[in-house]
């Protein structure tokens, strides 16, 4: 089993299957996704990685004119995506009933995956779109299964924009090279410029970064939350993978920017990093004011976005290294996220901040997920996002570039805020009594993707230097040198880490306090209403629970500024509304005086081709 | 190895106490008391560790454990002085600052943990200021790391005495200096940043339902938070130290200056915090690595 082909046509029809055993029973439909998703993890990761870079077959035997061609670029997003896809299937079961196309959702779970899984493998730009538009279609339906259906439109708006980019992109590759392979994108020499750009608004689009990210937190709050998961830590990786076609596959567009030695960038690609930069500040500043904990994290994914695209940007190869690393890490931390808070709305049906509070209480395991996620994403050791976080400002230092540099350190030092936030005001805090009878700790077939994913968390952070092995051949593949690796160090371009050294004294620090707090006194143990009110007698829970805006003093300071992008785009779209209704007035209106209209100008055509 | 790091870590508290002692000292002078003897702080803190206290569940006591391991382990990797390290090679500047972020995230979740809706508004105000100050003081720090060429905090120090004396970073790097000194101010919770301890407004922010050992361990945190800011300062800008009477000297010189200064001024409010850094100190700190890196002007 180990052709690709097959591993497409095989998660294509188990999707059929799922929809007919959804038919009759819901649950049993999800169960199909569980297997299929399954079945694509072990199949790509043991003939990828385990056994050798060559274990998979490519040949394409039913569809000839559909090629595929192994890279390690896609063999490492493809595991990537498909790991999500499974860890997420398992929460299928828990949620699909509460759709009212239960078994369609099945069979597009699966579709959108057989999608995924042909982008990262095909070597045919033909078919690159092909299986693109497949993901972007099956997940349009998707979304709309959630809570609102504006999302969906707007997803499919910048979507459409995005696709129509790539398309371009890849007549112009033919034009310019004369065949669709994926591996011609390389040897470009006309309309470089061209493609360049719409490769990176193809990438733009899916990966929601500035000025392409009105959709993300919409679609990210609204669809059915195991969809939010996935598009956070899977579908959105698309992105970043059309963004390394562009920007490291492609030949480099513009001229060198170099000042007294430093930054050495194309003008290109120093303007794709100040883009980033501002996904990464303005994904922070939104997320830090968001009360909705999925909003937050979308928002939060939006600013990661911009960490992938800076890293990508820069083009050496820490900084490749930093940024495929951060695809990893944060697609585990995110998914971790998203599923924890998942877990919370399966019992209190909310994921508001303001109505919740005091789930440790009930969900400490739910609890640990989350805290191991978001320590993960802010970027802090001994977990995954460290190591990436580190290798990127490696680069920016490296390279003296100030005003992205600002921009990473603020992102990060911001996401310490906005992560903060749904532990602080949802897990923390005060005990609140509207969900203390009906909550308890998440089913145990939550609780198992959320502890893998929590385990490789602290794995990527520990011990990175397997995966980033990995990642070495890929960069390799795309024509750089790779990272150097020890048997626990990284060396970076100015500095040495040792993650397992970072995590061993950790744990011998928290040991000795371990000690201290276990030899002194027992402590008494209180409630949480026994607290300091400065004289006041309160019995009201809610009242001793601090969670509405939460970073109200700083919010106060931008919050004039919030909606600049969104009146921008509903201007835009009032004008296309415009635009239509002017176009519909003119062509599809059987109104006497734009038939006259049309007659008359017709006739003065004539009279003015006679005279002439 | 790690009994030397042990050893800085409690060195550190040791440091550090006795300096808190005697600039509260100096701080009564100033305002003509007598003030405590210097050693009042460990009274302090052993009567608090020997104190029976309450908890408001495993999360309350669970974040103090985090927050001192945290603070134990980033302490271990610093550097004394240029003999006295435990792990050459590996004190990376970015540990210091993402390593000290698990002890806070600890502090904090602690803080939540329990229930008290003042101490969720310090861990906000802490935060808050953290944002502030955080961007400034590492645009600073990327102009010396790429002009030092390491990112090791005792290869800066050695690339400072290699030059001089004066070849000091606060002296090379003259706005720099400011701007870190400021941001220093901030880390430290002195003065006109300590909004988020504010004990008249907050109850003391995140402390506001410590007692007993917890309170007690959270003292020693704190005492070897401060030992890992100054210490930073002195290795980023005044040249590190060749022996440990110099860094002795050195951390003195900058705790108690930094004490002095935040005694002149009131207290700022959070936004003013923000907008202060971002309006006044940010713009300064991109000039100074503006020119210093893309003019390449250093003195």
């Amino acid at each position: 089993m180990n052709n690709i082909e097959l591993i497409i046509l095989v998660v294509l029809s188990l999707g059929i299957l799922a929809y007919v055993l959804g038919k009759f029973n819901a649950k049993l439909g999800t169960v199909v996704t569980i297997l299929g998703s399954f079945f694509v993890l072990i199949t790509l990761g043991y003939y990828g990685f385990v056994m050798d870079p060559q274990g998979l077959d490519m040949t394409s035997n039913l569809f000839p004119s559909i090629t595929y061609g192994f890279t390690y670029l896609g063999l490492f997003f493809g595991v990537i995506v498909a790991f999500t896809f499974s860890m997420v299937s398992f929460f299928n079961p828990f949620f699909v009933d509460k759709y009212k196309f239960s078994a369609a959702y099945s069979m597009l779970y699966l579709f959108s995956l057989a999608g995924t899984v042909g982008v990262f493998f095909t070597n045919d730009l033909r078919f690159l779109f092909f299986f693109f538009e497949l993901v972007v279609w099956t997940s349009l339906f998707l979304i709309p299964m959630g809570d609102s259906k504006k999302a969906a439109s707007w997803y499919y708006g910048f979507s459409a924009l995005g696709s129509f980019s790539l398309l371009f992109a890849v007549l112009l590759i033919f034009k310019a090279t004369g065949n669709f392979n994926v591996a011609s994108i390389g040897t470009v020499d006309q309309y470089n410029v061209a493609i360049f750009f719409l490769l990176i608004i193809a990438a733009f689009a899916k990966l929601g970064a500035f000025p392409l990210h009105i959709w993300l937190p919409k679609v990210l709050t609204n669809s059915p939350d195991p969809i939010t998961a996935l598009f956070s830590g899977g579908l959105e990786k698309l992105g970043a993978f059309v963004a390394v076609l562009g920007l490291v596959k492609l030949a480099p567009v513009g001229t060198m920017i170099s000042l007294n030695g430093y930054i050495n960038m194309t003008t290109a690609s120093y303007f794709i990093a100040i883009l980033g930069s501002m996904t990464i500040v303005f994904g922070t500043l939104m997320a830090i004011r968001q009360d909705d904990a999925k909003t937050l994290l979308a928002y939060s994914s939006m600013s990661n976005g911009g960490y992938i695209l800076v890293a990508l940007a820069m083009m050496n190869s820490t900084a490749l290294a930093g940024g495929l690393y951060h695809v990893i890490a944060h697609a585990l931390a995110s998914t971790g996220a998203f599923l924890a808070i998942a877990a919370v709305k399966h019992y209190t049906g909310t994921t508001k901040m303001k109505e919740l509070g005091g789930m440790i209480h009930k969900m400490p395991i739910t609890y640990l997920v989350y805290l191991i996620a978001i320590i993960s994403m802010a970027g802090i050791p001994p977990m995954g996002g460290f190591i990436s976080k580190w290798l990127i400002f490696q680069s920016v230092i490296d390279k003296g570039l100030i005003f992205v540099a600002i921009a990473t350190f603020f992102g990060s030092i911001g996401s310490f805020l906005y992560v903060f936030r749904p532990l602080a005001a949802l897990f923390l805090g005060q005990e609140l009594p509207q969900h203390r009878e009906k909550t308890k700790e998440a089913p145990i077939l939550m609780l198992i993707p959320m502890l893998i994913i929590t385990v490789l968390n602290i794995y990527t952070g520990v011990i990175p230097n397997f995966i980033l092995g990995k990642i070495n051949l890929v960069i390799s593949e795309l024509g750089l040198s790779p990272l150097e690796l020890g048997v626990t160090d990284i060396v970076g371009l100015n500095g040495t880490l040792n993650p397992a050294l970072i995590s061993g004294m950790f744990g011998i620090g928290v040991a000795i306090a371990f000690v201290i707090f276990i030899l002194l006194k027992k402590s008494k143990k209180v409630g949480l209403m026994d607290t300091y009110t400065a004289g006041n007698f309160v019995y009201t829970e809610a009242l001793l629970h601090y969670s509405l805006d939460f970073y109200a003093p700083l919010e106060r300071l931008y919050e004039k500024q919030i909606n600049i992008m969104s009146n921008f785009y509903n201007s835009v779209a009032n004008k296309v509304r415009e635009f239509g209704a002017f176009m519909k007035y003119f062509f599809f209106s059987n109104k006497p005086e734009i038939t006259v209209f049309f007659i008359m100008t017709i006739v003065i055509f004539l009279l003015w081709g006679d005279v002439l | 190895m790690i009994l030397l790091g042990v050893l800085v870590a409690f060195g550190g508290f040791v440091l550090q106490t006795s300096m808190g002692g005697v600039n509260r000292k100096i701080i009564a002078r100033l305002q003509k008391r007598y003030g405590p003897k210097w050693y009042q702080e460990f009274l302090d803190i052993f009567k608090l560790l020997s104190k029976r206290a309450t908890s408001h569940g495993w999360i309350f006591d669970f974040g103090v454990i985090m927050a001192l391991g945290g603070i134990i382990a980033t302490a271990m990797f610093m550097p004394v002085s240029n003999n006295i390290i435990a792990f050459p090679g590996y004190d990376n500047f970015f540990i210091f600052v993402y390593l000290i972020a698990v002890g806070m995230l600890g502090m904090a979740m602690s803080a939540s943990g329990s229930g008290n809706p003042l101490a969720s508004i310090g861990v906000m105000r802490a935060l808050t200021t953290m944002l502030a100050y955080e961007v400034p003081f590492m645009v600073i720090v990327l102009t010396i790391i790429k002009l030092s060429k390491s990112s090791s905090l005792s290869a800066i120090a050695l690339s400072q005495q290699a030059g001089g004396d004066f070849n000091w970073f606060i002296i090379a790097l003259p706005l720099g200096g400011v701007v870190a000194f400021i941001s220093l101010l901030g880390m430290l919770g002195k003065k006109p940043f300590e909004t988020y301890i504010a004990p008249a407004e907050l109850a003391s922010g995140p402390m506001v339902e410590y007692g007993g050992k917890q309170l007690g361990m959270l003292f020693i945190m704190h005492e070897i938070t401060v030992f890992i800011e100054v210490a930073l300062f002195v290795h980023l800008f005044l040249g590190g130290a060749e022996n440990l009477l110099i860094f002795l000297v050195k951390y003195f010189l900058v705790y108690a200056i930094a004490n002095l200064v935040s005694n002149v001024f009131g207290r700022f409010k959070i936004d003013q915090v923000v907008v202060f850094f971002y309006k006044w100190i940010l713009p300064l700190a991109i000039i100074q690595a503006v020119i210093a890196l893309y003019l390449g002007w250093v003195i």
